[in-house]
């Protein structure tokens, strides 16, 4: 028996077989999603509340001698806007049965990935703002932040890996797309929190 | 009185024509012993539930130990008896609560959850259980390394900043495990029900559950990143000396003041619902009315997250209108849910048994716990008063907000209510989930402690206030007879407390290793008493079918394992056989 005869006798027409656990994961993604969004925006609270008390008594926000460009934070935030087009293109691609595709698109995420680990690490540097000083409550306020953020955006990556080695053993295809679109939900959640942690740290310094 | 096969008879929710599917074999219902091996890689939810209600009721009985030590020391302002200083007093404090609050009360509703969520929406499993598994073992370790960093000097107000460091990570791992715990809660209840299990048909056990997961998968995560803060801060010497690191203990107050902390109540509450339902023998009628009440206990309780009493040096603005107004009604949720609740009461059959009485006191402990926020609201009312009415009341009669004991009058209460709502549900439910009955005696001793320690402390603790004792962990610079006296009651209060978390650890420790039974000691109305004691994997032959929030009590109601079934029109079909 050939292959053609394989798929001549398998109607297309049946039905799409339903998941042993239907959208569990995604549930869970976005429950995480959720956890991860209140963790980093109570950060981005207290940054905000401490930054606009310092302002209000007359200090300066950032110590004198730091400076915080912005080339850097805008290339992250367009690269990482680019990944989400590449996450779209790998969800569009497994939903179409198209394995090749799906693991360069998903390739393509954690290339953007790690090139925000890089550019943030490089941004660090030349920030010159070291976390040990004499400046109460500011560097560490930052890095706090940051950190936190970067925690994130490697659990979406970690994700990435782990829906993608999943789709590689067969376990995702056009029948099922859930892990894959729970990658893409919880990356699209890590981004769009990144987009708040550059206006409120980097754009409003 | 002990449950005895009458008590199975005589409750109402028997009549209906209830067909356990999976009974347990005569001669085996009790849980089967695990191997080490099999103990650590289970995936079995039950099994992690047993293992997760040890390791935290052992976790309570320490911390409310530890803080009991801590309020007796408390109740002697002269000078310093058991802890060296004002420092170690500090630590010795903030273990006791570290412990109650997320080594005890909030993993043992966790374990309640994990065991008892999937039988009560007709799941086969609870949802990511290796990762249940994974956010138990995490928390268990990491609860060791915090009191390991407590005993070397560690925690808020801490000598050496290693082990500083090391209290804020492992706190952080600690409730981050938690979430991860409560995020395969929440998922098995939005995505695991079974057929006709719609989300408003939920019992109110799972509601309570489900809203708890979802408010601590929310508030949680906030705290763990002021614990990363605090972390820099040690790390990199913003806070180099023992006395700059007692400003530590405010990162856990945006979550053990009220009302963030009546998020304690809301399982307490659901499970006394359940109790109420199953114990009277009528189903409290108004369902969907609890849950909304439930559901908007949460919101305060959520919402209390964003009044932090920030260890950062921003302390809660006075005049704060929504915070106020959240103390002044918190308690109306809570009166509510017993009110409707009340109906079963009044027109069941009262039967004295520990869930019901435990479950009725917990709502009651929970109800005092709410209403010191009326206690709490005196100050800003006064403050505002005198600032936009001229009003003329001496402010330093009033009680300055956030710094007398009436805040750990609250946690007191909530802990005492949340004791009590472990106590009944443990008890409930303790048969489902060892296969063994639960001495009814102990039980009902244990529920009177959790009660009377969690008033006895609540009360001790507004005498103090009312002599202006400051919020703890701080001393009062020079001592009144009423606080010394306050203290002292709530350190008795702490000590009821231990004494009934160490009877639930007794009956914890008497059903892990008593003899099986595999007659239920009672039957409720939801679906996990359609299984076998304690439900085998899968927990059910068939997924069940449901049309209501009772299934129990519809008409017809079985589910019927096929295999079973098959084997039984066989044995039949045999014996008509023969008989011809």
């Amino acid at each position: 028996m050939t292959d053609i005869t394989v798929y001549d006798v398998i109607p297309e027409s049946n039905p799409v077989p339903v998941p042993a656990r239907p959208r569990l994961l995604l549930i869970g993604t976005m429950l995480a999603s959720a956890a991860a969004t209140t963790g980093l925006m109570g950060l981005l609270g207290i940054y905000l509340e401490t930054r606009a008390d310092i302002i209000a008594s007359g200090e300066r926000w950032l110590p004198s001698g730091v400076n915080i460009p912005l080339t850097q934070p805008n290339m992250i935030a367009v690269s990482l806007c680019f990944s989400v087009f590449a996450m779209v293109w790998a969800v569009a691609s497994i939903k179409a049965d198209d394995r090749p595709n799906t693991y360069i698109a998903l390739s393509l995420v954690l290339l953007f990935g790690f090139a925000y680990i890089a550019q943030t690490a490089y941004l660090m540097t030349i920030m010159e703002m070291p976390i040990r000083g004499d400046v109460l409550e500011r560097p560490p306020l930052i890095y706090a932040v940051i950190g936190a953020h970067m925690i994130i955006m490697i659990s979406a990556m970690l994700y990435v890996v782990a829906m993608g080695i999943r789709a590689l053993g067969g376990q995702y295809s056009a029948k099922d797309v859930e892990g894959i679109y729970g990658a893409a939900t919880f990356w699209t959640v890590a981004v769009v929190l990144y987009l708040a942690v550059w206006y409120a740290i980097y754009i409003t310094k | 009185m002990p449950p005895t096969d009458t008590a199975v008879t005589d409750s109402a929710s028997t009549e209906a024509h209830v067909e356990p599917a999976m009974s347990s074999s005569d001669d085996m219902s009790a849980a089967t012993p695990l191997a080490v091996g099999d103990v650590i890689t289970t995936g079995d939810h039950k099994a992690i539930g047993r293992m997760w209600i040890g390791a935290s009721s052992l976790f309570l009985l320490a911390g409310l130990a530890v803080g009991a030590i801590a309020g007796f020391e408390h109740a002697d302002l002269s000078g310093f008896a058991i802890a060296k200083d004002a420092d170690q007093f500090t630590q010795l404090w903030s273990l006791g609560r570290d412990l109650v609050m997320f080594g005890g009360i909030v993993p043992l509703f966790v374990a309640l959850a994990i065991t008892v969520v999937p039988l009560q929406v007709g799941a086969s499993a609870l949802a990511f259980s290796r990762g249940a598994a994974a956010a138990f073992w995490t928390w268990l370790v990491s609860t060791g390394i915090l009191i390991l960093s407590y005993v070397m000097n560690g925690g808020p107000s801490g000598g050496q900043t290693d082990f500083v460091v090391l209290w804020a990570l492992a706190l952080a791992a600690m409730l981050l495990s938690i979430v991860w715990a409560l995020i395969c809660i929440a998922t098995t209840v939005l995505g695991a029900r079974t057929a006709g299990m719609k989300l408003e048909r939920v019992p109110i056990t799972t509601w309570g559950f489900f809203v708890f997961a979802i408010t601590g998968i929310l508030a949680l995560p906030i705290i763990i990143g002021e614990l990363g803060l605090a972390y820099l801060d040690v790390k990199y010497g913003y806070l180099p000396t023992d006395d700059t690191r007692g400003i530590l203990v405010g990162v856990m107050n945006s979550v053990s003041f009220a009302p963030a902390i009546y998020w304690l109540g809301i399982p307490t509450l659901a499970i006394a619902v359940d109790a109420i339902s199953t114990h009277t023998g009528r189903p409290v009628r108004f369902h969907r009315s609890v849950m909304v009440a439930l559901g908007i206990l949460a919101a305060y309780a959520f919402a209390g997250d964003f009044f932090s009493f920030s260890w950062r040096g921003r302390p809660v603005a006075l005049d704060n209108g929504a915070l106020v107004l959240l103390w002044l009604v918190s308690s109306i949720p809570v009166l509510a849910t017993l009110a409707f609740a009340g109906e079963s009461l009044k027109k069941g059959t009262f039967k004295v048994r520990t869930p019901l009485i435990a479950g009725l006191f917990g709502g009651l402990v929970l109800l005092l716990g709410t209403a010191i926020g009326i206690l709490l609201a005196v100050a800003p009312i006064i403050g505002f008063l005198n600032t936009n009415f001229d009003a003329g009341i001496n402010p330093d009669s009033a009680w300055i907000l956030g710094r007398t004991s009436f805040h750990e009058a609250s946690r007191g209460l909530l802990v005492g209510a949340g004791l009590l709502g472990a106590i009944a549900g443990l008890n409930h439910w303790g048969h489902k989930i060892w296969g063994r009955v639960f001495d009814d005696r102990i039980g009902l001793l244990a529920a009177l402690a959790a009660a009377g320690g969690g008033v006895v402390m609540g009360a001790g603790a507004i005498v103090s206030g009312f002599a202006e004792q400051p919020m703890l962990p701080a001393i009062a610079e020079s001592a009144t007879t009423g606080m010394e006296t306050g203290n002292l009651i709530a350190a008795i209060g702490t000590a009821l407390l231990a004494g009934g978390a160490a009877l639930l650890v007794l009956q914890v420790l008497a059903a892990s290793a008593g003899a099986g039974s595999s007659v239920e000691p009672w039957r409720g109305v939801t679906l996990e008493w359609a299984t076998a004691s304690p439900p085998p994997i899968g927990n059910f032959a068939v997924a069940p079918v449901v049309a209501s929030a009772t299934p129990l009590l519809e008409e017809g109601f079985a589910i019927v394992d096929p295999d079973a079934e098959e084997a039984s029109n066989e044995e039949a079909t045999d014996a008509e056989e023969v008989s011809a």
